[in-house]
């Protein structure tokens, strides 16, 4: 552009026209020629001057363009690294990130029967590969004159591929998404199920459709696979050992209150659930419940010695059956003599338990029941949950009765997550299924003094060591806990024939981790069991394999104890004071 | 003088101009590539997520209990196998009586 612009150092070089022409002569032009030579220099200015603005444009476009604007290329790179896989459902996971249910894309095969050249050969060939369809049935809707038919949903990828391996023309796939449950019985009732457009219909899929249809993040449940797993195989194996029509079980970390293992039997893979029976569909562990027997004790002796109103050294003579209005509470296996309350709780007496209760009252016992969570259904985050069975009015019997866990029905969410709060030192933390960033132990509401949990620890530790819980001993594990067995209601009759055998344990008991819950619903009397079908004979032995299995999983450590210390331990019983205990080891 | 550096602006635009135009070629090769890297980048992905439900039903706890039970001559730890160090006795020095060794046992035995 510059170059149009004469330089001043140069001399004008003379127009051809005035080549030759003295100087004086310029000065003669005429008006005429003078005004089209300045018109023509006007001109050429003015272009020239619209030139260098549109090049000038031009220029700070490009200036624009290379600098300044954020080009597209960290967008594209950006875009490139961050790609996640979109799914119609995010995954559900357990706490190790194991898949517990996902999406997975599936074909669907459809034809255009009008581009289908030899129906019968075709059908032929695709009943080869795919299982379960007629041929004739398939050759009749591929000799039909529509556009569109199904010939098969979702087909394994095996199937896929053999389909198109065929390379028949007029077959074609759809994509679509199918819900998956790798591990078919063991999670059903935790996990739910969705139906047939992906939707959640039951379980954690229905309380968190909103969050996993939206999400690509995996649902990271509390659920340990491998604690699952073996709390369902021992359940399992106590209920086909004596019988049982079902049973349920849950493990919990005593400390966050989560759910590792929560099983109900019998169970059924999501992917039958349309011929599953109603017994299978019940969640026994959180929208059943029961009256518990014997397991209510801890809360009572719990109470009893949280009030002050009793202490470790006090008792009751358990040798006259209370009677009261038409019933009358005796022993399962009467002592008939005095029993100290370590006694009356590691022997199990309901005599001597209704006497305690009686001493706290029967408000005291309300009030009690109800911080501990027995009283409103367990905010564990399933949507179906029980809610308990309380007696209306609450009578005096009525106060006596629960005492021994009679007469309140309860889940056994709720039951665990009591029993929790009682053992890791007095703080109620409400169960859940959701897993807890590591550590976070907060939340706690205290229900009863460290120093009782601790005499409470103490007492269910003996009942496993000389009680009726022996046999959910895990040597060196230090198993406490407590058995209960309860006559079922039938037509408003307590039955002897049909009974729930429990026993709630945690471990280890000097600083418990793990609770843990087993339930056998309607266990028969065996002849290994000469012929009992109690919570210490039924499920007692299942948690104490439980423990025995699990606690090398989760790293704890066995402890041993001096051989000379062990012969100490029966003398406690009797001479146990307020502060005259101690774990063994210790 | 003038003629020589006509000559320089020219082949300088001429330059650009071949430059600019393989810088595009390059460009449009480059965003082809990315395109079906990106494609297969959502291929390999749908590829893991059915490889991990693979996976985790391969893993099936009670799969696994079966082909450990079959395949490995290996039995659940038993409390027993696990002592203390000082349950280990010491190495014996010659001439030296050596310490009695504590004894350990578990705490319960199986009733």
């Amino acid at each position: 552009m510059t170059r149009r612009v004469p330089s001043p150092r140069r001399p004008r070089r003379p127009h051809p026209a005035e080549r030759g022409v003295a100087p004086v002569d310029l000065m003669l032009l005429d008006g005429a020629t003078s005004q089209a030579l300045e018109a023509g220099r006007t001109r050429l200015i003015a272009v020239g001057l619209l030139f260098c603005l549109a090049f000038g444009i031009i220029g700070l476009r490009v200036v624009d363009l290379a600098l300044l604007r954020d080009g597209n290329e960290p967008r594209l790179a950006a875009e490139a690294g961050r790609k996640t896989l979109m799914t119609d459902r995010a995954d559900i996971v357990d706490r190790n990130g194991i898949v517990l249910a996902t999406s997975l894309p599936t074909a669907s095969l459809y034809a255009n029967p009008r581009q289908v050249r030899d129906p019968e050969a075709t059908a032929a060939a695709l009943a080869e590969v795919l299982a379960d369809v007629n041929p004739v049935v398939l050759a009749g809707k591929l000799s039909s004159d529509r556009s569109f038919v199904w010939l098969k949903r979702n087909l394994t990828p095996r199937e896929h591929y053999e389909v198109n391996r065929l390379g028949v023309p007029g077959l074609d796939f759809k994509r679509e998404e199918q819900r998956v449950y790798p591990h078919g019985a063991l999670l059903t009732h935790v996990l739910g199920l969705v139906d047939v457009d992906n939707q959640g219909i039951a379980g954690m899929e229905k309380r968190f459709d909103g969050e996993l249809r939206g999400g690509t993040e995996p649902l990271a449940l509390s659920i340990d696979l491998r604690l699952q797993h073996i709390l369902s195989e021992e359940l399992h194996g106590a209920m086909t050992a004596f019988e049982a029509i079902g049973a349920a079980g849950m493990i919990l970390d005593a400390r966050s209150g989560e759910v590792l293992a929560m099983s109900s039997l019998p169970s059924f893979a999501p992917q039958q659930a349309g011929r599953a029976s109603e017994e299978a569909r019940f969640n026994r562990a959180a929208l059943g419940v029961y009256e518990m027997g014997s397991v209510f004790k801890i809360f009572t002796t719990a109470l009893a010695l949280e009030s002050g109103a009793l202490t470790l050294a006090d008792g009751f003579d358990t040798s006259e059956p209370i009677r009261v209005a038409r019933h009358t509470i005796r022993d399962y296996k009467p002592k008939n003599r005095w029993l100290s309350i370590p006694e009356i709780f590691v022997y199990s007496s309901n005599i001597g338990t209704v006497h305690m209760a009686m001493e706290s009252g029967t408000e005291a016992q309300q009030g009690f029941l109800d911080s501990l969570g027995l009283m409103t259904p367990a905010a564990i985050e399933l949507p179906e949950v029980g809610a308990p069975m309380l007696p209306s009015p609450w009578r005096e019997i009525n106060t006596m009765t629960i005492s021994f866990g009679h007469g309140m029905a309860v889940s056994p969410v709720q039951l665990t997550s009591a029993v929790a709060s009682v053992v890791n030192g007095g703080e109620l933390r409400p169960a859940t299924l959701l897993k807890r960033p590591e550590g976070a132990t907060s939340g706690g509401r205290r229900v009863i003094s460290k120093a009782t949990s601790e005499k409470m620890r103490w007492l269910m530790r003996q009942v496993v060591l000389q009680g009726t819980g022996g046999k959910a001993a895990a040597p060196g594990y230090l198993v406490g806990g407590k058995t209960g067995t309860a006559d079922k209601l039938r037509d408003g009759r307590y039955s002897r024939g049909s009974r729930i055998a429990s026993f709630v344990g945690a471990f280890p008991m000097h600083d418990p981790r793990y609770v843990i819950f087993a339930m056998v619903d309607e266990p028969k009397g065996q002849k290994q069991s000469y012929g009992y079908a109690t919570g210490g004979w039924v499920a007692a032995p299942a948690v104490g394999r439980v423990v025995e299995r699990i606690a090398p999983l989760v790293g704890i450590k066995p402890i041993p104890v001096r051989m000379e210390e062990e012969g100490e331990e029966s003398d406690l019983m009797v001479q146990a004071s307020a502060e005259g205990f101690a774990f063994a080891f210790e | 003088m003038s003629r020589l550096a006509a000559v320089l602006w020219i082949f300088s635009a001429a330059l650009i101009a071949v430059v600019l135009f393989v810088l595009k070629y390059e460009v449009q090769r480059l965003e082809r590539e990315l395109q079906l890297v990106s494609r297969q980048i959502v291929v390999d992905q749908q590829a893991v997520h059915v490889l991990k439900a693979e996976w985790s039903y391969l893993n099936r706890p009670a799969r696994i209990a079966d082909l450990a039970a079959r395949h490995l001559h290996l039995e659940p730890l038993s409390t027993a196998q696990i002592v203390e160090i000082e349950a280990v006795p010491t190495r014996p020095v010659p001439g030296v009586k050596p310490p009695p060794p504590r004894k350990f046992v578990n705490a319960e035995r199986r009733p």
